[in-house]
């Protein structure tokens, strides 16, 4: 009986190893993987009312600077690896502004900037996209070292006119979008 | 990370590639007594038996819905990443899953009772692991592609779908028969969880949207939670201490819960056998060893919003952190220890058997050939065919699974069995198993999806069981 017993189960293991096989499989693929996601997050939005521009005297309307560690974050200042920051200025006051957008490092260096003279109404809603990282882009350096974003209006009109469109006033959009590699 | 903490994240990890519980082969496979932990109502015709302890019933099961290895990483030149994104990324869907499980008996034992024969007795212990992990699809397309030119595209969170748990369990079952007809049978199981895991009624997205004032608006809605025990006291333990800790919760050391088997099995007519049986119908109450974390909310971010005049208000405020407390405000995520109950996966069985060809010799202490009669229904013959049906409960609803067997006996000595199975991982699934008595000794092995043998890397499925006993009928 031991020895049946013995002759089937041998016999059902080596035809268990006859018919499997497995096909050359190279588990050193899983180093190629690349994940590289493109994100894309709106950055500031600045408004101000004519009527506040107006309250105003002199050429600087207001200079502000935003604490902004998004692109100074470990995780993504380590991954980025190109992209862009698009900015959109509509400006329906009676006033021509110069609007400058600033990239500050920890020790308040501008490490990048970006002029916008908008004339006043009525005007075309001004577009802009400054791209960096890549070939011909500006340097990966300037984003992941800012830490704040300073942005400055100068009025370069009057105070005291006011505009016939309604609700006057200086809008800023600006949104990046970057690719980073997670793997 | 030390070795223990290593060994039992993968397990962890390896749980989520193994596959579910069908034991088709091992199912109404009445010369082994393992068949009797699918069906407690199964016609049993042992004075006794008992396991080998650790090897009387070893199972282990693995499988994917979706991809396979060979799939990943043939050697076809294929770019690897181009290979992910073509069969896993965008082929595989949110009821796509990778899921197992395996079992262990550590004893098991029955007996026939003495003043009453008709009752048959079973008891025992096995440690057992299961998990599931839906494929989150959403996700994944938002890790490869990101949120940029995905305008107003939902990724929906409720992707994430997964449970998983080790658990010893003790059980106590008792298998009677009522007639020549019927046979029933109902087990009582005490569950003693050593690890649990589970992520199953998460809701919401994340949307990028046009904005109000900027360009894009970034939405996050979220209802998350995972829950978890058994997990922090080993991750956060001296490694040294791990074996003991497992031991202890196995012993009635765990989070503790409570379960029932029930089966029967209805001779139709003398020939004609259907069989019926519900397996861990329980819940484990958790309450040691708990951490939870939950994520829930809604937030809307168009970035940092500078507004005059209200910014004047206050104009030493720093934007950045407070758009970050807002979120954070908005979406907390937090963790807890609070009690709370997992339901085990409930498995159903059924089958209806033909048997047919000649009736076996009975091993039964009497010579039964010379009392067979029509009313005498419960004897074996050399062929059985017939159906069976599976079915568990999952997170995304039952699965099933068809499978069509014959078996074949030569004498008392050997049993073949042979299945052929449907469900979501293969249409082709063949599996092969056998049953040795050599006197009292008993060993079975089985074997499933033989057709993917021939390259074992491209299998969706693929399974196997072992065990050994000893079965005595009474002397002859």
């Amino acid at each position: 009986m031991k020895r049946k017993f013995k002759y089937i189960f041998t016999g059902l293991v080596l035809l268990g190893m006859l018919i499997s096989c497995i096909e050359d499989q190279d588990f050193n693929q899983f180093d190629d993987l690349s994940i590289t996601p493109t994100i894309e997050s709106s950055i500031i939005y600045v408004e101000s009312p004519e009527r506040i521009i107006n309250l105003v005297p002199g050429l600087d309307i207001f200079s502000a600077s935003f604490n902004f560690d998004a692109f100074n974050e470990a995780y993504f200042a380590e991954r980025v690896l190109e992209g862009s920051i698009t900015y959109e200025l509509e400006n329906t006051t009676s006033k021509e502004l110069d609007i400058l957008f600033e990239f500050v490092d920890e020790e308040g260096n501008s490490l990048d900037s970006e002029q916008f003279i908008v004339t006043p109404e009525p005007t075309a809603i001004l577009q802009r996209e400054v791209f960096y990282g890549g070939a011909t882009g500006r340097s990966l350096d300037i984003i992941i070292n800012t830490s704040t974003i300073r942005v400055s209006v100068a009025n370069l009109g009057d105070n005291t006119s006011i505009s016939s469109l309604p609700d006057p006033k200086i809008t800023l959009k600006s949104s990046a979008k970057f690719r980073i590699r997670i793997k | 990370m030390s070795k223990g903490k290593l060994l039992l994240l993968c397990f962890l990890f390896g749980c989520h590639f193994l596959h579910a519980q069908n034991k088709e082969l091992l199912y109404d496979f009445t010369e082994i007594p393992q068949s009797l932990m699918l069906n407690p109502g199964m016609e049993v015709n042992y004075l006794w038996y008992a396991g080998i302890p650790t090897l009387s019933g070893i199972s282990t099961q693995f499988g994917t819905s979706g991809v396979t290895v060979h799939d990943l990483f043939a050697d076809d030149g294929v770019d690897f990443t181009t290979k992910v994104l073509d069969k896993v990324i965008y082929s595989m869907n949110p009821n796509d899953e990778l899921s197992g499980g395996f079992q262990m008996e550590i004893f098991n034992g029955g007996f026939r009772g003495t003043n009453n024969p008709d009752n048959f007795y079973s008891f025992g212990m096995y440690l057992e692991g299961d998990a599931i992990a839906y494929w989150f699809k959403d996700l994944a397309i938002l890790g490869f592609e990101g949120n940029a030119d995905q305008l107003n595209r939902r990724f929906d969170l409720s992707h994430i779908k997964t449970r998983g748990e080790l658990v010893n369990v003790f059980h106590f079952g008792i298998n009677k028969r009522v007639d020549n007809k019927l046979t029933i049978g109902a087990r009582a199981k005490i569950y003693s969880s050593l690890v649990n895991f589970n992520s199953t009624a998460n809701t919401g997205y994340f949307v990028t949207t046009e904005g109000q004032n900027n360009f894009l608006a970034n939405t996050l809605d979220a209802d998350l939670a995972v829950r978890t025990s058994g997990i922090q006291e080993l991750l956060d333990g001296d490694a040294d201490e791990t074996p003991g800790i497992i031991a202890k919760r196995m012993l009635f050391g765990g989070n503790l819960g409570l379960g029932l088997d029930a089966g029967l099995t209805y001779n139709l007519n003398k020939k004609t056998v259907v069989t019926v049986s519900v397996l861990d119908l329980g819940f484990i109450y958790h309450t040691k060893d708990i951490k939870s974390y939950e994520l829930n909310g809604n937030a809307t971010v168009e970035g940092i919003e500078f507004i005059l005049p209200e910014v004047l208000i206050n104009p030493s405020t720093d934007f950045w952190q407070d758009l970050v407390d807002e979120i954070e405000e908005l979406v907390p995520f937090e963790d807890n220890d609070k009690n709370y109950i997992s339901f085990r996966p409930t498995k159903l069985y059924g089958s209806i058997r033909h048997n047919f060809g000649e009736r076996i010799p009975s091993r039964l202490d009497c010579d039964c050939m010379d009392i067979i009669t029509d009313q005498n229904l419960a004897f074996q013959y050399v062929n059985s065919a017939g159906i069976q049906l599976y079915a568990i409960n999952r997170p995304r609803g039952p699965q099933v699974a068809l499978t069509a067997f014959y078996q074949r006996r030569f004498g008392n000595f050997l049993a073949l069995k042979t299945t052929y199975t449907i469900d979501k991982y293969s249409f082709s699934n063949v599996g092969f198993g056998f049953n040795i008595q050599a006197g009292a000794m008993n060993f079975y092995a089985m074997a499933d999806n033989l057709l993917a043998y021939k390259n074992i890397a491209d299998t969706h499925y693929a399974s196997f069981q072992l065990g050994l006993n000893i079965i005595s009928w009474g002397k002859k």
